[in-house]
Protein backbone atom coordinates (compact mmCIF):
# COMPACT_ATOMS: atom_id res chain seq x y z
CA UNK A 1 0.00 0.00 0.00
CA UNK A 2 1.57 3.03 -1.17
CA UNK A 3 0.89 6.49 0.49
CA UNK A 4 2.34 9.52 1.73
CA UNK A 5 0.76 11.49 4.56
CA UNK A 6 1.88 14.97 6.45
CA UNK A 7 1.27 15.35 9.82
CA UNK A 8 1.08 19.69 10.44
CA UNK A 9 4.82 20.01 9.50
CA UNK A 10 6.76 22.96 9.67
CA UNK A 11 10.18 23.41 8.20
CA UNK A 12 12.47 26.71 9.16
CA UNK A 13 14.92 28.03 7.42
CA UNK A 14 17.80 29.52 9.07
CA UNK A 15 19.09 32.53 7.04
CA UNK A 16 23.29 32.93 8.40
CA UNK A 17 24.44 36.25 7.95
CA UNK A 18 27.77 36.20 6.56
CA UNK A 19 29.69 36.38 10.10
CA UNK A 20 27.51 33.63 11.67
CA UNK A 21 29.26 31.48 8.61
CA UNK A 22 32.74 31.91 9.92
CA UNK A 23 34.26 30.11 12.48
CA UNK A 24 36.49 32.77 12.86
CA UNK A 25 33.84 35.64 13.34
CA UNK A 26 31.81 33.22 15.90
CA UNK A 27 35.13 32.52 17.93
CA UNK A 28 36.01 36.20 18.31
CA UNK A 29 32.54 36.91 18.76
CA UNK A 30 32.13 34.47 21.17
CA UNK A 31 35.65 36.38 23.34
CA UNK A 32 33.86 39.62 23.03
CA UNK A 33 30.54 38.05 24.44
CA UNK A 34 32.30 37.01 27.46
CA UNK A 35 33.76 40.41 27.85
CA UNK A 36 30.64 43.08 26.99
CA UNK A 37 28.59 40.45 28.84
CA UNK A 38 26.19 40.34 25.70
CA UNK A 39 25.88 37.63 22.93
CA UNK A 40 24.39 38.86 19.87
CA UNK A 41 22.72 35.89 17.52
CA UNK A 42 22.76 37.07 14.67
CA UNK A 43 19.96 34.03 13.27
CA UNK A 44 16.97 34.66 11.38
CA UNK A 45 15.09 31.90 10.49
CA UNK A 46 12.38 32.11 7.67
CA UNK A 47 9.22 29.56 8.02
CA UNK A 48 8.97 28.00 4.55
CA UNK A 49 5.96 25.11 5.51
CA UNK A 50 3.76 26.25 8.00
CA UNK A 51 1.62 23.46 9.52
CA UNK A 52 0.78 21.84 6.37
CA UNK A 53 -1.02 18.63 6.71
CA UNK A 54 -2.38 16.34 4.24
CA UNK A 55 -2.51 12.55 2.92
CA UNK A 56 -1.89 11.17 -0.60
CA UNK A 57 -3.11 7.54 -1.57
CA UNK A 58 -2.45 5.29 -4.68
CA UNK A 59 -3.95 7.10 -7.69
CA UNK A 60 -3.32 10.66 -6.95
CA UNK A 61 -1.33 12.44 -9.24
CA UNK A 62 -0.84 16.14 -7.47
CA UNK A 63 -0.35 19.21 -8.81
CA UNK A 64 1.36 22.09 -6.64
CA UNK A 65 0.89 25.37 -7.23
CA UNK A 66 1.53 28.92 -5.82
CA UNK A 67 3.77 31.69 -6.75
CA UNK A 68 7.37 32.35 -6.10
CA UNK A 69 8.42 31.35 -2.59
CA UNK A 70 5.30 29.47 -2.01
CA UNK A 71 7.11 26.79 -0.31
CA UNK A 72 6.58 24.18 -3.70
CA UNK A 73 9.92 22.89 -4.23
CA UNK A 74 10.42 22.88 -0.03
CA UNK A 75 7.69 21.05 0.02
CA UNK A 76 8.79 18.71 -2.34
CA UNK A 77 12.00 18.36 -0.45
CA UNK A 78 9.99 17.35 2.84
CA UNK A 79 7.93 14.81 0.82
CA UNK A 80 11.41 13.03 -0.75
CA UNK A 81 12.53 12.79 3.12
CA UNK A 82 15.46 15.70 1.78
CA UNK A 83 14.69 18.07 4.45
CA UNK A 84 13.41 16.45 8.06
CA UNK A 85 10.49 18.93 9.34
CA UNK A 86 11.46 20.85 12.68
CA UNK A 87 7.71 19.87 13.90
CA UNK A 88 5.20 17.19 12.61
CA UNK A 89 5.96 14.36 10.81
CA UNK A 90 6.14 12.69 7.38
CA UNK A 91 5.01 9.08 7.03
CA UNK A 92 5.46 7.49 3.50
CA UNK A 93 5.08 3.68 2.47
CA UNK A 94 6.74 3.39 -1.24
CA UNK A 95 9.95 3.40 -2.97
CA UNK A 96 10.16 7.35 -4.13
CA UNK A 97 11.86 9.07 -7.15
CA UNK A 98 12.90 12.53 -7.13
CA UNK A 99 13.36 14.62 -10.22
CA UNK A 100 13.94 18.27 -8.80
CA UNK A 101 16.49 19.71 -10.98
CA UNK A 102 18.07 18.64 -14.56
CA UNK A 103 20.59 15.97 -14.78
CA UNK A 104 20.89 14.70 -11.02
CA UNK A 105 24.17 13.37 -10.13
CA UNK A 106 25.31 13.72 -14.05
CA UNK A 107 28.47 15.67 -14.56
CA UNK A 108 28.65 17.40 -17.84
CA UNK A 109 31.95 15.97 -18.98
CA UNK A 110 30.96 12.52 -18.32
CA UNK A 111 29.13 10.66 -21.34
CA UNK A 112 24.73 9.88 -21.46
CA UNK A 113 25.89 6.50 -20.68
CA UNK A 114 28.28 7.53 -17.41
CA UNK A 115 24.92 9.87 -16.14
CA UNK A 116 22.67 7.02 -16.35
CA UNK A 117 24.08 4.54 -14.38
CA UNK A 118 25.32 7.18 -11.44
CA UNK A 119 21.39 8.13 -11.62
CA UNK A 120 20.66 4.65 -11.70
CA UNK A 121 22.85 3.40 -8.98
CA UNK A 122 21.84 6.70 -7.14
CA UNK A 123 18.15 5.54 -7.40
CA UNK A 124 18.76 2.30 -5.84
CA UNK A 125 19.43 -0.03 -8.55
CA UNK A 126 22.04 -2.43 -8.89
CA UNK A 127 24.37 -2.33 -12.06
CA UNK A 128 22.45 -5.24 -13.65
CA UNK A 129 19.10 -3.95 -13.46
CA UNK A 130 20.41 -0.50 -15.11
CA UNK A 131 21.94 -2.47 -17.91
CA UNK A 132 18.41 -3.77 -18.64
CA UNK A 133 16.88 -0.45 -18.77
CA UNK A 134 19.10 0.88 -21.01
CA UNK A 135 17.65 0.16 -24.46
CA UNK A 136 14.14 1.61 -22.57
CA UNK A 137 16.18 4.47 -21.85
CA UNK A 138 17.78 5.01 -24.60
CA UNK A 139 14.83 4.86 -27.19
CA UNK A 140 12.38 6.86 -24.75
CA UNK A 141 14.89 9.97 -24.60
CA UNK A 142 15.35 9.39 -28.30
CA UNK A 143 18.93 10.49 -27.52
CA UNK A 144 20.78 7.47 -29.52
CA UNK A 145 24.37 8.18 -30.15
CA UNK A 146 24.21 11.09 -28.49
CA UNK A 147 24.66 8.73 -25.10
CA UNK A 148 27.91 8.20 -26.05
CA UNK A 149 28.99 12.04 -25.98
CA UNK A 150 29.29 14.34 -22.89
CA UNK A 151 26.16 15.85 -21.76
CA UNK A 152 27.70 19.59 -22.02
CA UNK A 153 27.01 18.86 -25.43
CA UNK A 154 23.21 17.88 -24.74
CA UNK A 155 20.31 20.93 -25.23
CA UNK A 156 18.37 21.45 -22.04
CA UNK A 157 15.21 19.59 -23.34
CA UNK A 158 17.78 16.24 -24.43
CA UNK A 159 18.91 16.95 -20.89
CA UNK A 160 15.29 16.53 -19.43
CA UNK A 161 14.30 13.58 -21.43
CA UNK A 162 17.34 11.41 -20.47
CA UNK A 163 16.42 12.53 -16.55
CA UNK A 164 13.15 12.03 -16.97
CA UNK A 165 13.36 8.24 -18.79
CA UNK A 166 16.06 7.54 -15.97
CA UNK A 167 13.52 8.64 -12.92
CA UNK A 168 11.01 6.65 -14.34
CA UNK A 169 12.19 3.75 -16.07
CA UNK A 170 12.09 1.77 -12.75
CA UNK A 171 8.37 2.43 -11.86
CA UNK A 172 8.73 4.14 -8.95
CA UNK A 173 5.77 3.92 -6.39
CA UNK A 174 6.05 7.62 -5.69
CA UNK A 175 7.29 10.43 -7.98
CA UNK A 176 8.36 14.23 -6.99
CA UNK A 177 8.95 16.29 -9.62
CA UNK A 178 9.34 20.27 -9.97
CA UNK A 179 8.74 22.20 -13.02
CA UNK A 180 10.36 20.26 -15.34
CA UNK A 181 7.91 19.32 -17.92
CA UNK A 182 7.85 22.83 -18.69
CA UNK A 183 11.43 22.69 -20.33
CA UNK A 184 10.20 19.99 -23.30
CA UNK A 185 8.39 20.30 -26.79
CA UNK A 186 5.12 19.08 -27.89
CA UNK A 187 6.29 15.47 -28.88
CA UNK A 188 8.05 14.94 -25.61
CA UNK A 189 4.90 16.28 -23.63
CA UNK A 190 2.96 13.09 -24.91
CA UNK A 191 5.35 10.63 -24.38
CA UNK A 192 6.14 11.56 -20.69
CA UNK A 193 2.17 11.90 -19.89
CA UNK A 194 1.22 8.48 -21.63
CA UNK A 195 4.84 7.16 -19.73
CA UNK A 196 3.48 8.36 -16.64
CA UNK A 197 -0.44 7.26 -16.76
CA UNK A 198 1.30 4.42 -17.45
CA UNK A 199 2.73 4.17 -13.98
CA UNK A 200 -0.24 6.11 -11.96
CA UNK A 201 -2.29 3.13 -13.51
CA UNK A 202 0.23 0.84 -11.27
CA UNK A 203 -1.21 2.08 -7.92
CA UNK A 204 1.70 5.03 -7.77
CA UNK A 205 1.46 8.93 -6.33
CA UNK A 206 3.02 11.53 -8.16
CA UNK A 207 3.68 15.41 -7.18
CA UNK A 208 4.50 17.76 -9.88
CA UNK A 209 4.78 21.06 -9.09
CA UNK A 210 4.70 23.77 -11.81
CA UNK A 211 3.62 27.29 -12.31
CA UNK A 212 1.67 25.89 -16.14
CA UNK A 213 -1.97 25.86 -15.67
CA UNK A 214 -1.84 23.74 -18.85
CA UNK A 215 0.73 21.19 -17.28
CA UNK A 216 -1.01 20.68 -14.13
CA UNK A 217 -4.59 19.80 -16.12
CA UNK A 218 -2.90 17.74 -18.29
CA UNK A 219 -1.11 15.34 -15.70
CA UNK A 220 -2.75 15.95 -12.21
CA UNK A 221 -6.42 15.04 -11.03
CA UNK A 222 -5.74 16.88 -7.85
CA UNK A 223 -4.13 19.91 -6.66
CA UNK A 224 -2.26 21.59 -3.82
CA UNK A 225 -2.25 25.09 -3.49
CA UNK A 226 0.01 26.55 -1.57
CA UNK A 227 0.22 30.30 -0.37
CA UNK A 228 3.67 31.70 1.89
CA UNK A 229 4.32 28.29 3.11
CA UNK A 230 0.40 27.06 4.52
CA UNK A 231 -2.03 24.70 2.26
CA UNK A 232 -4.27 26.99 0.87
CA UNK A 233 -6.35 24.16 -0.39
CA UNK A 234 -6.25 20.75 -1.65
CA UNK A 235 -8.71 19.00 -3.98
CA UNK A 236 -9.66 18.59 -7.68
CA UNK A 237 -7.88 20.88 -10.27
CA UNK A 238 -10.71 23.11 -11.32
CA UNK A 239 -11.54 24.68 -7.77
CA UNK A 240 -7.74 24.65 -6.99
CA UNK A 241 -6.60 27.17 -9.98
CA UNK A 242 -9.75 29.08 -8.97
CA UNK A 243 -8.32 29.68 -5.63
CA UNK A 244 -4.88 30.27 -7.26
CA UNK A 245 -6.14 32.76 -9.82
CA UNK A 246 -8.35 34.64 -7.90
CA UNK A 247 -5.62 35.34 -5.13
CA UNK A 248 -3.18 36.34 -8.35
CA UNK B 1 3.23 18.81 39.96
CA UNK B 2 6.36 20.41 38.73
CA UNK B 3 8.22 17.32 39.43
CA UNK B 4 6.54 15.29 36.88
CA UNK B 5 6.76 18.22 34.54
CA UNK B 6 10.37 17.73 34.72
CA UNK B 7 10.49 14.14 34.39
CA UNK B 8 8.15 14.05 31.46
CA UNK B 9 10.23 16.72 29.11
CA UNK B 10 13.42 14.39 30.43
CA UNK B 11 11.51 11.47 28.90
CA UNK B 12 10.84 13.08 25.82
CA UNK B 13 14.18 14.22 25.30
CA UNK B 14 15.43 10.42 25.62
CA UNK B 15 13.24 9.91 23.47
CA UNK B 16 14.54 12.38 21.01
CA UNK B 17 18.39 11.74 21.35
CA UNK B 18 17.83 7.85 20.84
CA UNK B 19 15.72 8.85 17.71
CA UNK B 20 19.08 10.62 16.60
CA UNK B 21 21.24 7.83 17.69
CA UNK B 22 18.76 5.21 15.34
CA UNK B 23 18.75 7.82 12.31
CA UNK B 24 22.04 8.22 12.12
CA UNK B 25 23.40 4.51 12.90
CA UNK B 26 20.64 3.92 9.69
CA UNK B 27 22.52 6.12 7.59
CA UNK B 28 25.73 4.52 8.60
CA UNK B 29 24.60 1.04 7.64
CA UNK B 30 22.96 2.30 4.48
CA UNK B 31 26.17 4.55 3.53
CA UNK B 32 28.14 1.19 3.45
CA UNK B 33 25.46 -0.87 1.80
CA UNK B 34 25.85 1.73 -0.87
CA UNK B 35 29.36 0.84 -1.93
CA UNK B 36 28.06 0.93 -5.46
CA UNK B 37 27.49 4.91 -5.29
CA UNK B 38 30.31 6.03 -3.65
CA UNK B 39 32.71 4.07 -5.33
CA UNK B 40 31.78 4.81 -8.72
CA UNK B 41 31.33 8.45 -7.40
CA UNK B 42 35.27 8.48 -6.55
CA UNK B 43 36.52 6.71 -9.68
CA UNK B 44 34.66 9.56 -11.11
CA UNK B 45 36.09 12.30 -9.18
CA UNK B 46 39.19 11.27 -10.35
CA UNK B 47 38.92 10.27 -14.10
CA UNK B 48 37.12 13.61 -14.54
CA UNK B 49 40.02 15.67 -13.16
CA UNK B 50 42.14 14.13 -15.69
CA UNK B 51 39.82 13.02 -18.64
CA UNK B 52 41.45 15.71 -20.94
CA UNK B 53 45.01 13.89 -20.71
CA UNK B 54 46.96 11.57 -21.99
CA UNK B 55 48.51 10.09 -18.87
CA UNK B 56 45.21 10.49 -17.03
CA UNK B 57 45.80 10.20 -12.79
CA UNK B 58 49.26 8.76 -13.50
CA UNK B 59 49.86 13.10 -13.90
CA UNK B 60 49.50 12.77 -10.08
CA UNK B 61 52.38 10.52 -9.96
CA UNK B 62 54.06 12.35 -12.15
CA UNK B 63 54.12 15.19 -10.39
CA UNK B 64 54.30 13.47 -7.01
CA UNK B 65 57.67 11.52 -8.62
CA UNK B 66 58.99 15.17 -9.52
CA UNK B 67 58.50 16.59 -6.11
CA UNK B 68 60.55 13.58 -4.17
CA UNK B 69 63.01 12.89 -6.37
CA UNK B 70 64.12 17.01 -6.38
CA UNK B 71 63.44 17.66 -2.90
CA UNK B 72 65.20 14.52 -1.94
CA UNK B 73 68.71 15.62 -3.52
CA UNK B 74 68.16 19.18 -2.32
CA UNK B 75 67.50 18.22 0.92
CA UNK B 76 70.45 15.31 1.44
CA UNK B 77 72.74 18.08 0.65
CA UNK B 78 71.12 20.45 3.45
CA UNK B 79 71.13 17.78 5.88
CA UNK B 80 74.18 16.06 4.97
CA UNK B 81 72.67 12.71 5.34
CA UNK B 82 73.46 9.57 3.26
CA UNK B 83 71.19 9.45 -0.11
CA UNK B 84 71.07 5.80 0.41
CA UNK B 85 69.07 6.42 3.70
CA UNK B 86 67.48 10.15 3.14
CA UNK B 87 65.50 9.47 -0.19
CA UNK B 88 63.48 6.34 0.96
CA UNK B 89 62.93 8.20 4.34
CA UNK B 90 61.75 11.40 2.87
CA UNK B 91 59.77 9.30 -0.25
CA UNK B 92 57.51 7.35 2.15
CA UNK B 93 57.35 10.45 4.61
CA UNK B 94 56.37 12.39 1.51
CA UNK B 95 53.54 9.75 0.37
CA UNK B 96 52.13 9.42 3.64
CA UNK B 97 51.76 13.03 4.13
CA UNK B 98 50.34 13.98 1.37
CA UNK B 99 47.43 11.28 2.06
CA UNK B 100 47.19 12.28 5.84
CA UNK B 101 46.83 16.06 4.24
CA UNK B 102 44.78 15.54 1.22
CA UNK B 103 42.14 13.59 3.19
CA UNK B 104 42.16 16.49 5.49
CA UNK B 105 41.68 19.11 3.70
CA UNK B 106 39.13 17.49 1.27
CA UNK B 107 36.77 16.64 3.78
CA UNK B 108 35.71 20.46 5.18
CA UNK B 109 34.04 20.66 1.71
CA UNK B 110 32.62 17.11 1.38
CA UNK B 111 28.94 18.21 1.53
CA UNK B 112 29.31 21.67 0.81
CA UNK B 113 30.60 19.88 -2.75
CA UNK B 114 28.01 17.41 -2.56
CA UNK B 115 25.62 19.80 -2.49
CA UNK B 116 23.66 19.03 -5.43
CA UNK B 117 23.13 15.02 -5.09
CA UNK B 118 22.23 15.96 -1.39
CA UNK B 119 19.43 18.44 -2.48
CA UNK B 120 18.10 16.58 -5.07
CA UNK B 121 17.46 13.10 -3.32
CA UNK B 122 17.83 11.32 -0.24
CA UNK B 123 21.40 9.87 0.15
CA UNK B 124 23.07 8.55 3.30
CA UNK B 125 25.73 11.42 4.06
CA UNK B 126 28.04 8.85 5.07
CA UNK B 127 28.49 7.66 1.76
CA UNK B 128 29.95 10.84 0.83
CA UNK B 129 32.93 10.78 3.39
CA UNK B 130 33.57 7.33 2.10
CA UNK B 131 33.51 8.23 -1.26
CA UNK B 132 36.39 11.14 -0.31
CA UNK B 133 38.05 8.28 1.64
CA UNK B 134 38.21 6.25 -1.40
CA UNK B 135 39.05 8.66 -3.41
CA UNK B 136 42.46 9.75 -1.35
CA UNK B 137 43.26 6.01 -0.90
CA UNK B 138 43.06 5.69 -5.09
CA UNK B 139 45.04 8.64 -5.63
CA UNK B 140 47.64 7.46 -3.08
CA UNK B 141 47.72 3.82 -4.69
CA UNK B 142 48.70 5.39 -7.83
CA UNK B 143 51.64 7.80 -5.73
CA UNK B 144 52.90 4.06 -4.16
CA UNK B 145 54.34 4.09 -7.72
CA UNK B 146 56.68 6.33 -7.14
CA UNK B 147 58.76 4.11 -4.62
CA UNK B 148 59.21 1.52 -7.20
CA UNK B 149 62.54 3.24 -8.77
CA UNK B 150 63.65 3.97 -5.18
CA UNK B 151 63.19 0.41 -3.89
CA UNK B 152 65.50 -0.71 -7.16
CA UNK B 153 67.86 1.81 -7.06
CA UNK B 154 68.68 1.72 -3.66
CA UNK B 155 68.38 -1.87 -2.80
CA UNK B 156 65.21 -2.08 -0.34
CA UNK B 157 64.42 -5.47 0.58
CA UNK B 158 60.84 -6.69 1.06
CA UNK B 159 59.98 -6.98 5.00
CA UNK B 160 57.82 -8.78 6.14
CA UNK B 161 57.53 -6.07 8.75
CA UNK B 162 55.94 -4.17 5.60
CA UNK B 163 52.66 -6.28 6.60
CA UNK B 164 51.75 -4.21 8.90
CA UNK B 165 51.19 -1.57 6.39
CA UNK B 166 47.91 -2.94 6.30
CA UNK B 167 46.75 -2.24 9.64
CA UNK B 168 48.00 1.17 9.27
CA UNK B 169 46.05 1.75 6.66
CA UNK B 170 42.80 0.57 8.58
CA UNK B 171 43.33 3.01 11.04
CA UNK B 172 43.77 5.77 8.26
CA UNK B 173 40.10 4.68 7.44
CA UNK B 174 38.61 4.71 10.31
CA UNK B 175 40.05 7.98 11.05
CA UNK B 176 39.71 9.35 8.13
CA UNK B 177 36.12 8.66 8.04
CA UNK B 178 35.76 9.45 12.18
CA UNK B 179 37.53 13.26 11.70
CA UNK B 180 36.49 13.64 8.14
CA UNK B 181 32.45 13.75 9.42
CA UNK B 182 33.39 16.23 12.13
CA UNK B 183 35.27 18.63 9.78
CA UNK B 184 32.69 17.81 7.02
CA UNK B 185 29.37 19.34 9.63
CA UNK B 186 31.97 21.77 10.73
CA UNK B 187 32.70 22.93 7.01
CA UNK B 188 28.91 22.97 6.12
CA UNK B 189 28.25 24.69 9.05
CA UNK B 190 31.17 27.07 9.31
CA UNK B 191 32.32 27.95 5.54
CA UNK B 192 35.59 29.32 6.46
CA UNK B 193 36.74 25.99 8.46
CA UNK B 194 38.42 24.58 4.49
CA UNK B 195 40.76 27.74 4.85
CA UNK B 196 41.47 27.17 8.46
CA UNK B 197 42.57 23.87 8.00
CA UNK B 198 44.82 23.93 4.92
CA UNK B 199 46.98 27.23 6.56
CA UNK B 200 47.14 24.54 9.94
CA UNK B 201 48.49 21.62 7.48
CA UNK B 202 51.09 24.01 6.13
CA UNK B 203 51.96 24.12 9.55
CA UNK B 204 51.46 20.64 10.54
CA UNK B 205 53.82 19.77 7.37
CA UNK B 206 56.94 21.95 9.04
CA UNK B 207 56.19 20.45 12.21
CA UNK B 208 55.91 16.92 11.88
CA UNK B 209 59.00 14.65 11.24
CA UNK B 210 58.54 14.65 7.07
CA UNK B 211 61.61 15.90 5.56
CA UNK B 212 64.01 15.37 8.33
CA UNK B 213 64.51 12.66 11.03
CA UNK B 214 63.16 13.09 14.59
CA UNK B 215 66.57 12.22 15.49
CA UNK B 216 68.41 15.47 14.42
CA UNK B 217 66.14 17.30 17.29
CA UNK B 218 67.63 17.53 20.99
CA UNK B 219 66.47 15.67 23.76
CA UNK B 220 64.93 19.51 24.67
CA UNK B 221 62.84 19.26 21.61
CA UNK B 222 61.65 15.90 21.26
CA UNK B 223 58.33 16.99 22.62
CA UNK B 224 57.56 18.48 19.52
CA UNK B 225 57.58 15.02 17.99
CA UNK B 226 55.87 13.43 21.09
CA UNK B 227 52.91 15.22 21.17
CA UNK B 228 52.13 15.70 17.63
CA UNK B 229 49.98 13.36 16.84
CA UNK B 230 50.51 13.44 13.05
CA UNK B 231 53.85 12.41 13.43
CA UNK B 232 52.68 9.15 15.20
CA UNK B 233 50.35 8.33 12.16
CA UNK B 234 53.11 9.02 9.89
CA UNK B 235 55.31 6.65 12.12
CA UNK B 236 52.58 4.10 11.34
CA UNK B 237 52.65 4.66 7.64
CA UNK B 238 56.39 5.23 6.84
CA UNK B 239 58.05 2.39 9.54
CA UNK B 240 56.25 -0.47 7.72
CA UNK B 241 57.61 0.43 4.29
CA UNK B 242 60.85 0.96 6.12
CA UNK B 243 61.18 -2.36 7.76
CA UNK B 244 61.17 -1.03 10.76
CA UNK B 245 58.34 -1.72 13.50
CA UNK B 246 56.46 1.45 14.50
CA UNK B 247 56.99 1.95 18.02
CA UNK B 248 54.37 0.79 20.95
CA UNK B 249 53.65 3.78 22.28
CA UNK B 250 52.79 5.67 18.48
CA UNK B 251 50.43 2.76 18.47
CA UNK B 252 48.40 3.29 21.76
CA UNK B 253 48.28 7.43 20.92
CA UNK B 254 46.83 6.86 17.56
CA UNK B 255 44.46 3.82 19.04
CA UNK B 256 43.46 6.29 21.50
CA UNK B 257 42.85 8.91 19.23
CA UNK B 258 40.84 6.99 16.58
CA UNK B 259 38.51 5.63 19.11
CA UNK B 260 38.24 9.47 20.19
CA UNK B 261 37.24 10.20 16.77
CA UNK B 262 35.19 7.78 15.95
CA UNK B 263 32.96 8.13 19.08
CA UNK B 264 33.23 12.07 18.72
CA UNK B 265 31.48 11.54 15.37
CA UNK B 266 28.81 9.66 15.69
CA UNK B 267 27.26 11.87 18.66
CA UNK B 268 28.07 15.11 16.51
CA UNK B 269 26.59 13.13 13.51
CA UNK B 270 23.35 12.10 15.16
CA UNK B 271 22.81 15.11 16.85
CA UNK B 272 23.51 17.32 13.29
CA UNK B 273 22.29 15.11 10.50
CA UNK B 274 19.21 16.51 10.14
CA UNK B 275 20.55 19.99 9.77
CA UNK B 276 22.79 19.36 7.18
CA UNK B 277 20.55 19.78 4.53
CA UNK B 278 19.55 23.20 5.83
CA UNK B 279 22.71 24.35 6.41
CA UNK B 280 23.50 23.72 2.33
Amino acid sequence: MVFLKLNSVSVDFPIYSITARSFRQCVLQLTTACTLGKSKRNRVTIRALDNVSFELTHGDRVGLIGHNGAGKSTLLRVLGQIYEPIQGTVISSGKISTLLSLGLGSNLESTGYENIVIQGLLLGLTREQIHLKIDDIAQFSELGSYLSMPVRTYSSGMQLRLSFAVATCFKPEILLMDELIGAGDQGFMKKAQMRLSNFVNQCSIMVLASHSTETIKQFCNKAIFMERGQLRYFGPVQEALAHYEACS
Amino acid sequence: MIESQSLQKISVESVRVSEDLRHAWLDLLEGCKAWRVWLLLAWQDIRLRYRRSTLGPFWITLSMAITIYSMGLLYSKLFKMDLNQYYPFLATGMLSWNLISSLLSDAPTIFVDAESFIKQIKQPYCSFIFRAVARNLIIFAHNTLVLVPIMIFFHMPFHYVSLLFGLSLLLIVLNASGYGMLLAILGTRFRDIAQLVTSLLQVIFFLTPIMWSSKVLSQKYQFVVELNPFAHMLNLIRDPLLGIVPPLYSWLVILGITAFGLLAAFIVFARYRARIAYWL
